[in-house]
C-alpha cells in the first residue's frame, strides 16, 4: 500500500513558518515515529507533525488545522496506553516536546505553574530540594508528560491516599477549535462558574490543547514505612488488602502482583524475591509516629491473613529496588512472553479474590497465561495478558480475552479504565459501562467545547455504527474545513 | 409519610424572593425525569431544591413555574462498608447518611454546617463545605459518581462507583457548583472514609493575620497533617483552631510538636476539651449561616497577608457586627455581617473584586436580602465565560433549568 503522501508542500510551508522548519516533521520517515503511542498494536499515520514552542504557535497552528480542514490531535509523550494520542487520517499532530518549562515555583501558595510537555518527574525533581513534590506518581513518570496526564486524569500507585491528578490541577490555559485560548481556574480555589477544569482534566484532548498548567505541589510527609510481604495466593493477599482498609488505615499505597508478575520483575530487576502466589508492598506515610502505628498495625493484619513472610527495607535503596521492582512490572512481563496486552480495569476492591479467580478460569480456558499487577487498595488491575504473536490465533484469543476481562470489571460494578483512558482503544467498550443517553450527554459536553470535533476525533465516545467491534475504527469528523 | 407529588407554591417556597406557580417532590428518579422532560417542552422554567440551606446564592431566577424538591428522593441506595463507597439520592440530608455510615465506622468527609438539612445533591449543586475540606478536599473530590436529569429529561450518568475511574468525561465535576443550571443531580456515589480513632482540637486565640499564615506555614513545614486549619474573627484578631485527626500514637505526635511549634512562636495552644471544641464549631457555623449578608472570598492562600486581607476589609467595613471564617490553608473565606448602610455595600463589593480579580482570586455573595438584590451581580466576573455559556446552551437550550441563577445571567 502507498503511505500517504501528507500534506502538499505549501501547506506544510505555513505551518513551518509558524514553528520553524526544523520542527515541522513532513517526511515520512519523520512522520512514522508518530504513528502509535504507548499501544503499538494501532498504527495510523499522521499528515503532519508539528513541534510548537509556545501558546501562541498553538494558536496559530489550530487556527491554519482549522482552515486546513485538518483535525488535530495533541500528543506529550506518546507513553498512553490506550491509543489516546494515536493519530487520526488526516491529522496534524501537535506535539509538546519543546514546551517543557517550569515557568513558576510558588512554594508559598504550594503551587508550580508548567508548560505541558514538562515531565511528570522532572517536576518532584526540581522541588525536592525544599522538601516539596508532585503526588500523582503514574508508573512512566520519567518520561510521561504532565501534558498528558491532564488529558488522561493520570494517576498512579500513591493515589489511593494522595488521590489522581483531577485532585492536583488548579488551573489549566486551553486552546480551542476556534485558535481561542482561554485560562481556567487558577491559583484560588472555586473560580466564579461552572467547573470547567474538571470537566478539561481527563478529557482525553478532546476538548481542546493544554498549553500551561497550574499544579498543587505537596510537602513530602515526614516518614515512608514500606513492606514487603508474600503470601500463598492471591485469596490471601486480598483478604490482607480487605483487613488493612477495614482496619481504618489510608495507606499511600497498597500494590499486588501475582506469581506470574513476580516471577516476570525478578527476571527483569534482580529482586530476591520468592516464589509464590502473590505479594503485596505497601507505603504508609504522614508524620512519623502515626506511620509506625499504621505499618506495625498493617504488618499484624498480613500476618493474620496467612502471610508467608513480611521484609522491611533496612534504608531507602532497599526501599527503592522493591518498588523498582513493582514499577517494572510491566516492562518486565517481555522478559517471559514475546507479547502481551496491558490491560487496565477497575473493580470494588472487595471482589479481588472473586474477580482473580474468574480470571483465571477465562484464561485457561483460552489457553494463555496472565500476569496480573495492581493497586490493590483502589481496585485498580492491570492483568497483562501473555501471548506469542508467531502462533497463529493467540493475538485474536488474547484480544478476546483482554476484552472478556473489562466486561467482566463492568458486571463486578467496576470500570473498563481506572488510569490509562479510553483512547481510541476501548471506546467500543464504553457501551458496556455506559447507556446511549450518558454516551450522548458526554458527547453533548464536547461539542459545547468543540462543536467541529476538531480535537482527537474518533476517541473515547463510540459511534453508534461501532457497537461490538473490538477497537475504535476512527470516524473522519472534522475533515471537512470550517465554513 | 413524606408528602410527594404536587401542590401550589408559597411564600416560604421562594428562591431569591421568586414565588413559583407550584411545587413538585417526586417519589422517584424516573417520576423526576418525566416531570422535567414534560415541564420544559411546555416551556415551564423548573428550580430544584434540597435542603435549601444555599438558597441565597445566585441571582433571582428571570423566571420560575415549578420548584422541583428531592425530599422524597432520600433513599441509601448502595453503602459498600468494605470498598468504602456509598450510593444514595439526592435527597437524603447529610446527618442521616452520616448516621447510617457510622454504623460501619465510616463517613463522607465533607462537614458543611447544617447538617440535618443539607442534602447529598445540594451540597454537589451548591459546591458546599466545612473545615475538612482543609485534609479531604470539596465535594468535587469526594464524589465518585452522579446520574444527572437534563432539561429534556435524559437520566445520564457519569463516573461511576468506584474510586478510581477514568471512563468518559467528568460529568460528576461538571456539575459541582452548577446550581442546578444544567441538570438535576438525581443520585450521587461518594468515596468514604474511616471515622479516625482519635480526634483533637487544639485552639489559641489572640493572632494576628500573619501569626495565623506564620503558624500555617509551620505546620507544613514541619510535616503535620492536621484534618482542619479554621480562623474565626475575634475582636481584632483571630482565633485559630487546628484539628488532628488518627490514631491516638500520631495524633499524640503531631499535637506536641505544634504546641513546640507555637510556643516557639510565642502563640501557645491549648488543647481544647471536647465541649469548647464543639463551642468553636458551633460559633463557625453561626458566622457560616446566620447574619443576613454572606460572601465568600478566594484568593491564593499567601494573599490574605496581602490583597485578600484588604479585600475582606473592605467588606466587613461595610457590614455591621461583622465576623469572618478564614480556612487559610484554602485561600477561602467568608465574611458575613448585618446590612449597615445599604447604599455601602455594593461600592464595597466592587472594590473588594477589584482588589481580588488582580490576584486571580473572587468575591461571590452567598446571601443577601432580597431588597438589596437589584443590580447586585452575586458571582462578579467568570473566566472562560464563553465555554460556559456554550456548555448552558448545549445541555439547556431553552435555558428552563433555574434561568439566570447562574454567573452572567446564565
Amino acid at each position: 500500500m502507498d503511505p500517504s503522501p501528507g500534506v502538499d508542500k505549501d501547506l506544510a510551508a505555513r505551518f513551518a513558518a509558524i514553528v520553524g522548519e526544523r520542527h515541522c516533521l513532513s517526511g515520512l520517515a519523520q512522520r512514522m515515529t508518530y504513528e502509535s503511542d504507548g499501544l503499538m498494536s494501532l498504527r495510523e499515520l499522521p499528515d503532519l507533525v508539528v513541534l510548537p514552542a509556545s501558546t501562541d504557535e498553538v494558536v496559530r497552528v489550530v487556527r491554519l488545522a482549522r482552515e486546513a480542514g485538518m483535525p488535530v490531535v495533541g500528543r506529550g509523550a506518546g507513553s498512553g496506553l490506550s491509543g489516546g494520542s494515536l493519530p487520526v487520517p488526516g491529522c496534524v499532530v501537535v506535539g509538546m516536546a519543546r514546551m517543557k518549562r517550569i515557568l513558576e515555583v510558588d512554594l508559598e501558595n504550594a503551587l508550580v505553574r508548567v508548560e505541558p510537555g514538562v515531565t511528570n518527574l522532572e517536576i518532584s525533581r526540581r522541588l525536592a530540594p525544599a522538601g516539596y513534590y508532585y503526588a500523582p506518581d503514574p508508573s512512566s513518570q520519567s518520561v510521561c508528560t504532565i501534558g498528558g496526564n491532564v488529558s488522561e486524569n493520570s494517576g498512579g500507585a500513591h493515589c489511593l491516599k494522595y488521590g489522581f491528578t483531577a485532585h492536583h490541577v488548579l488551573g489549566v490555559r486551553l486552546v480551542r477549535f476556534d485558535g481561542s485560548a482561554v485560562d481556567v481556574g487558577g491559583p484560588a480555589l472555586d473560580a466564579p462558574g461552572y467547573d470547567l477544569l474538571g470537566l478539561i482534566v481527563g478529557s482525553e484532548g478532546m476538548l481542546g490543547i493544554v498549553t500551561e498548567v497550574v499544579l498543587k505541589v505537596l510537602r513530602k510527609p515526614e516518614a515512608t514505612r514500606t513492606f514487603f510481604a508474600t503470601f500463598p495466593s492471591t485469596d490471601e493477599a486480598g483478604a490482607a488488602v480487605s483487613a488493612i482498609i477495614a482496619s481504618g488505615v489510608v495507606p499511600a499505597a497498597i500494590e499486588m502482583m501475582d506469581r506470574l508478575a513476580i516471577e516476570a520483575a525478578k527476571k527483569a530487576t534482580g529482586v530476591d524475591w520468592p516464589d509464590v502466589g502473590a505479594a503485596l508492598l505497601m507505603d504508609v506515610d504522614g508524620p512519623v509516629a502515626e506511620a509506625e502505628h499504621t505499618s506495625r498495625n498493617a504488618i499484624g493484619l498480613a500476618t493474620a491473613a496467612g502471610a508467608l513472610e513480611v521484609r522491611v527495607p533496612h534504608d531507602e535503596a532497599e526501599r527503592q529496588l522493591m518498588w523498582k521492582g513493582r514499577k517494572s512490572a510491566f516492562a518486565a512481563v517481555g522478559r517471559i512472553s514475546p507479547n502481551y496486552v496491558v490491560q487496565d480495569g477497575v473493580i470494588p476492591r472487595s471482589e479481588i479474590a472473586r474477580v482473580l479467580r474468574e480470571i483465571d478460569r477465562l484464561t485457561r480456558e483460552a489457553g494463555l497465561r496472565v500476569a496480573n499487577v495492581f493497586h490493590a487498595g483502589d481496585g485498580n488491575l492491570h492483568p497483562l495478558v501473555l501471548y506469542d504473536a508467531r502462533i497463529p490465533g493467540q493475538e485474536k484469543r488474547a484480544e478476546e480475552l483482554s476484552g472478556e476481562i473489562l466486561r467482566m470489571c463492568v458486571r463486578f460494578g467496576g470500570s473498563i479504565t481506572g488510569e490509562h483512558g479510553v483512547g481510541a482503544e476501548k471506546s467500543a467498550y464504553m457501551n458496556d459501562m455506559f447507556s446511549p443517553g450518558d454516551l450522548e450527554t458526554m458527547d453533548v459536553v464536547r461539542s459545547a467545547f468543540d462543536p467541529e470535533r476538531r480535537f482527537n476525533p474518533g476517541k473515547v465516545i463510540p459511534k453508534p455504527r461501532m457497537c461490538g467491534e473490538a477497537s475504535g475504527r476512527l470516524s473522519g469528523d472534522a475533515r471537512e474545513p470550517a465554513p | 409519610m413524606r408528602a410527594t407529588g404536587l401542590r401550589p407554591g408559597a411564600p416560604n417556597d421562594a428562591i431569591a424572593g421568586v414565588v413559583p406557580r407550584q411545587v413538585f417532590t417526586p417519589s422517584s428518579v424516573e417520576e423526576a425525569a418525566r416531570f422535567l422532560g414534560e415541564a420544559t417542552r411546555a416551556g415551564r422554567a423548573v428550580a430544584f431544591v434540597g435542603g435549601g440551606t444555599e438558597l441565597g446564592l445566585g441571582a433571582p431566577p428571570r423566571d420560575l413555574d415549578t420548584v422541583l424538591r428531592t425530599a422524597g428522593l432520600d433513599r441509601i441506595l448502595e453503602h459498600s462498608p468494605a470498598d468504602q463507597i456509598v450510593v444514595v439520592e439526592a435527597g437524603l440530608p447529610l446527618a442521616a447518611l452520616s448516621r447510617a455510615l457510622a454504623a460501619h465506622g465510616q463517613r463522607l468527609a465533607l462537614d458543611p454546617p447544617l447538617p440535618e438539612r443539607a442534602t447529598a445533591g445540594g451540597v454537589l449543586a451548591a459546591n458546599t463545605f466545612g473545615p475538612l475540606r482543609t485534609r479531604y478536599g470539596g465535594p468535587r473530590d469526594l464524589v465518585i459518581g452522579v446520574t444527572m436529569v437534563r432539561a429534556d429529561g435524559t437520566v445520564a450518568k457519569g463516573g461511576g462507583k468506584v474510586v478510581k475511574n477514568v471512563a468518559g468525561f467528568d460529568l460528576p465535576r461538571m456539575l459541582v457548583g452548577s446550581l442546578g443550571t444544567l441538570g438535576l443531580v438525581a443520585r450521587v456515589a461518594f468515596r468514604l472514609h474511616p471515622i479516625p480513632e482519635v480526634v483533637e482540637t487544639l485552639r489559641v486565640g489572640g493572632l494576628s493575620g500573619e501569626q495565623v499564615l506564620a503558624l500555617v506555614r509551620a505546620l507544613r513545614e514541619r510535616q503535620l497533617e492536621p484534618s482542619s486549619v479554621t480562623a474565626l474573627s475575634s475582636g481584632s484578631g483571630w482565633e485559630l483552631a487546628v484539628v488532628f485527626e488518627g490514631f491516638s500514637a500520631g495524633v499524640a505526635q503531631q499535637r506536641d510538636r505544634l504546641v513546640e511549634i507555637s510556643r516557639g512562636a510565642g502563640t501557645p495552644f491549648d488543647l481544647l476539651p471536647a465541649g469548647d471544641a464543639s463551642a468553636f464549631r458551633v460559633r463557625h457555623d453561626r458566622i457560616r449561616t446566620g447574619p443576613p449578608v454572606r460572601l465568600k472570598v478566594s484568593a491564593p492562600p499567601a494573599s490574605f497577608a496581602g490583597g485578600a486581607r484588604e479585600a475582606v476589609s473592605r467588606l466587613t467595613a461595610a457590614l455591621g457586627g461583622a465576623d469572618v471564617v478564614w480556612y487559610p490553608t484554602l485561600g477561602l473565606a467568608f465574611a458575613a455581617g448585618e446590612v449597615a448602610e445599604p447604599a455601602r455595600l455594593r461600592p464595597a463589593i466592587d472594590e473588594a473584586r477589584a482588589d481580588l480579580s488582580r490576584i486571580g482570586g473572587s468575591a461571590v455573595v452567598v446571601s443577601v436580602p432580597d431588597a438589596l438584590r437589584p443590580g447586585l451581580d452575586p458571582w462578579g466576573e467568570a473566566k472562560a465565560f464563553g465555554l460556559m455559556q456554550a456548555l448552558k446552551q448545549r445541555l439547556d437550550p431553552g435555558a428552563r433549568l433555574a434561568p439566570g441563577r447562574f454567573v452572567g445571567g446564565l
